[in-house]
């Protein structure tokens, strides 16, 4: 190795460690609580602590962080009702609902959640028959047996940015646009990739549904929610491993300069506005690919954009300067849970086109890892989390070399 | 050789035409003729002679006439859904006043008679009841199965009104339904009466339920054609930058017709302009994709009496083979022969030049031809199937038709597979519609085109 690269590469090396420091020290504060308990085990927390509800719960379907706590979903397979309970992270009281089908006539509740709703007074709840309804008398309070029984729960602030959603999605067609108007030379390897984290995706759908519980109903039996959640996956990724081939990624090595700066910056923008769909994510049991699938696919696309964003911003050196600083303060400013894409957007624009999807792919990376970091802090999903982050460079340290080899290899006359 | 081409295509629509005659005689939905007869009996029966010819409409409960079909497998079920049960009926309305729900099958579901000026003498309080109770015989030929549960009075415009609920029990109905019946009284002269049915929780649920799966099911089919729409709009983008030769009058006439088409088509998969637009840019770019099959207009009607009648034979085999499916026909939301022509049509205008012409043009580099005619295939499937028990029939049921779709998309081209699609949506709705002759022209419109291609005389190639 040439006494330069060698130079280089322990520059490069000093810089990233430097910036990993300020990535994983500087003390920012989430906007979100972060989860301190896994969904399953609040789950078991539920089953444990309900009163009976006088009907059969079915098997956990799905789960989302909603403020300090979760909301975990159940549901029978016949399908004709829900159960979602809302379980805070601290000892506090779990606030539970059933959702029934419009077409049952009401559900008998278990006399202990009767009196539990009724606000547990002395008295002793009587049942009461009426036409299509199945009532409770407590004292002199009368619960309906009508449902939906049970109370509110809290639901999650939306995540939508119109304005910015409507920008990255145009910018994603000018990039696909532009790959094929000004077309550089394909990288096998990211066309590998993508293929690879899709069928990695693929692998673990069925546990996916558990990180769309809207897509659960009363009176939908579950399969058919998870066939329709499975066929909308498969039609996704299908149409993003197809985009992969016919939109591909330019070929370009590993810009191991800039990586850590894309990583650093995607990191604290994970710990300053986490997406609190990620630490759903966290919960799963085959996590780790869930995640690598999830920041390899974000990574190319966030690359797609910001190819589509250099073209755009192509006409003049000031016009790029500009364009990319203001979508930057846009995406810190107005980002929430979008920060961190559209840095990583803002990165591959910034950088040589055939380093751009690498710099998105590790802006994305630095902003999973940093969503898990923040949000995720039981002791599972935090090595898991680490894992992830170590995995990402080893894949990044890999591809550097194996690109160096090639390049001494070239360089290296052949003997005859 | 050319002469014999010809003749063998003149026996194709001569046998085309004849399968399809086949397929749409005595269907739809019989009684308008009767009901105006009945309802006018009825009406003299109360006293009061309507004036004038009255207007019939065609009104129906989806849920109710499917349910009690689930309920009652068999023919006893579609005859309590046309009869007793009350779910598919006639309104008719007298111009001088006056107006009944007559059922499909001849029973006298409701009735309101214009207030007369003189309706006898009030019926007090006390004795009302027994009046009221007494009058449940006008209105249901099993007065002894009804009971009176609530009564009530008031007066009005000079006159004491009265109202009584009865209960009549399950009678015809499947066990666990339940008939109610509301009848009105002003002074001793009974105006009106109406009755309603109550189903089973869980014989309504079945039916509803499935409904509810297959909307769910719905959304990934049409997120599968957004996905679809945006690789359209990346090409047409394309295109333009290359300057490639596009069709755009073409393009605009049949986005044009088919947001027209979809204005007054009872559902459509998003607003009709919208629809309108994304098939004009797809007709525009099909000069561009040359890989795509030539079309063979003449073929596609033929091809669409096919599969009408693999449709109807799908539903019968369901039935035969113990599951469960639908006989009573979906019940349009609005009964009118452009009605039946536009939800015909206006799917096929719509989602055949994105099934059969977009998808393949874009996915044929990747994985072919027929590998990309069979992804939209399930695509399709998963658009507008109907409930059935199991679901899975309905799924494959529409699987078989889809990729019939495929066949004639790859021999007839994008433009066969719309008139295919269309001549086979128009002769299986013909059912939901009333009979008669001119709803038999409109639903054969794509079989006459089709038997006008084939017999034109053809070029010497």
């Amino acid at each position: 190795m040439a006494a330069k690269t060698r130079v280089s590469l322990l520059l490069g090396g000093g810089v990233s460690v430097a910036l990993a420091a300020v990535a994983l020290w500087v003390p920012v504060e989430p906007p979100v609580p972060p989860a301190w308990q896994p969904p399953a085990q609040a789950a078991e927390r539920t089953e444990r602590d309900l009163p009976a509800l006088g009907l059969l719960w079915g098997k956990v379907r799905g789960w989302s962080r909603v403020g300090p706590g979760w909301t975990v979903l159940w549901q029978p397979i016949h399908g004709m009702w829900l159960v979602s309970a809302w379980v805070p992270d601290d000892p506090g009281p779990i606030r539970w609902r059933i959702d029934a089908a419009p077409w049952l006539p009401g559900v008998r509740l278990s006399r202990d959640a009767a009196e539990a709703l009724a606000g547990r007074s002395a008295a002793v709840a009587q049942p009461r028959e009426r036409l299509g309804r199945r009532d409770w008398q407590v004292g002199e309070t009368r619960l309906l047996g009508a449902l939906p029984a049970g109370g509110e729960i809290p639901a999650a602030a939306p995540l939508r940015r119109p304005l910015l959603q409507a920008v990255l999605v145009g910018l994603l067609l000018a990039g696909a646009v532009s790959r094929h108007l000004v077309p550089g030379v394909p990288s096998p390897g990211w066309r590998r990739a993508a293929v690879g984290v899709v069928l990695l995706l693929r692998a673990t759908l069925p546990e996916l549904p558990a990180l769309a519980p809207m897509t659960f109903q009363p009176g939908v039996r579950p399969w058919v929610a998870e066939l329709a959640f499975g066929t909308a996956a498969v039609l996704l990724l299908g149409a993003l491993m197809f985009a992969a081939q016919r939109f591909p990624a330019t070929v370009g090595s590993p810009p191991v300069g800039w990586l850590p700066v894309a990583l650093a910056a995607g990191t604290v923008a994970g710990r300053l506005e986490p997406a609190a769909w990620l630490v759903g994510a966290a919960g799963l049991e085959l996590r780790l690919p869930v995640l690598v699938g999830v920041a390899v696919l974000l990574g190319w696309l966030a690359g797609l954009a910001g190819n589509g964003l250099r073209e755009l911003l192509r006409f003049s050196a000031f016009a790029r300067v500009v364009g990319l600083s203001l979508l930057a303060v846009a995406g810190v400013a107005l980002g929430g849970a979008w920060t961190g894409v559209t840095l990583a957007v803002v990165a591959a624009a910034a950088v040589e086109r055939g380093w751009g999807t690498w710099m998105g792919a590790g802006g994305v990376w630095g902003w999973v890892f940093g969503n898990v970091w923040a949000l995720a802090r039981w002791e599972s999903a935090l090595w898991t989390a680490l894992a992830f982050l170590l995995l990402g460079c080893a894949v990044v340290a890999i591809a550097f070399l194996v690109r160096m080899r090639e390049g001494v290899a070239e360089a290296t006359p052949s003997v005859p | 050789m050319f002469r014999v081409r010809y003749v063998l295509q003149v026996l194709l629509a001569a046998a085309a035409l004849i399968a399809a005659v086949a397929l749409v005689r005595d269907r739809g939905v019989p009684g308008e003729v009767q009901a105006g007869a009945l309802a006018r009996a009825a009406l003299v029966r109360l006293g009061y002679e309507p004036l004038g010819e009255p207007t019939a409409t065609f009104e129906g409960d989806q849920e109710l006439a499917w349910a009690l079909e689930r309920a009652r497998p068999g023919p006893a079920g579609v005859g309590l859904a046309r009869g007793g049960g009350g779910a598919l009926r006639w309104r008719v309305v007298f111009p001088g006043g006056g107006e009944a729900q007559i059922t499909v099958d001849g029973v006298v579901w409701s009735l309101r008679r214009p207030v007369p000026s003189a309706p006898g003498p009030d019926l007090f309080p006390s004795l009302a009841r027994a009046q009221v109770e007494a009058a449940v015989a006008r209105a249901v030929p099993d007065p002894s199965a009804w009971q009176l549960v609530r009564a009530q009075s008031w007066r009005e415009g000079g006159h004491i009104w009265q109202r009584g609920w009865f209960m009549g029990g399950a009678g015809d109905l499947p066990s666990g339904w339940r008939r109610e019946l509301e009848l009105e009284m002003v002074g001793s002269t009974v105006v009106s009466w109406r009755r309603t049915v109550h189903p089973l929780g869980t014989d309504l649920g079945v039916v509803t339920g499935r409904m509810g799966e297959l909307r769910l099911l719905s959304r990934p089919a049409l997120l599968g054609l957004g996905i679809l729409v945006i690789g359209v709009f990346v090409a047409a983008a394309e295109a333009v930058a290359y300057r490639e030769s596009t069709a755009i009058a073409r393009g605009l006439a049949y986005g044009l017709v088919t947001a027209t088409a979809g204005s007054f088509a009872s559902d459509t998969l998003v607003a009709a302009p919208i629809q309108g637009v994304v098939v004009a840019v797809v007709v525009a770019l099909l000069p561009v994709w040359t890989d795509l099959p030539r079309p063979r207009l003449r073929f596609g009607p033929v091809a669409g009496v096919a599969l009408a009648a693999v449709a109807l034979a799908g539903r019968a085999f369901i039935l035969g083979a113990g599951g469960w499916t639908p006989v009573t026909p979906p019940v349009p939301g609005d009964v009118g022969p452009i009605r039946l022509l536009a939800d015909s049509w206006a799917p096929a205008l719509a989602e055949e030049p994105l099934l059969r012409g977009a998808l393949p043009a874009l996915a044929a580099p990747v994985v072919g031809w027929w590998g990309a005619a069979l992804l939209a295939a399930p695509v399709g499937v998963l658009l507008h199937p109907l409930p059935t028990v199991p679901l899975a029939a309905s799924l494959a049921l529409e699987l078989v038709l889809q990729v019939g779709l495929a066949v004639v998309a790859r021999y007839a081209g994008v433009g066969g597979a719309v008139l295919a699609r269309g001549t086979c949506e128009a002769l299986v709705r013909r059912g939901s519609f009333p009979v008669g002759p001119d709803w038999d022209r409109v639903a054969l419109l794509g079989v006459l085109l089709g038997t006008v291609l084939l017999l034109w005389p053809p070029r010497r190639e």
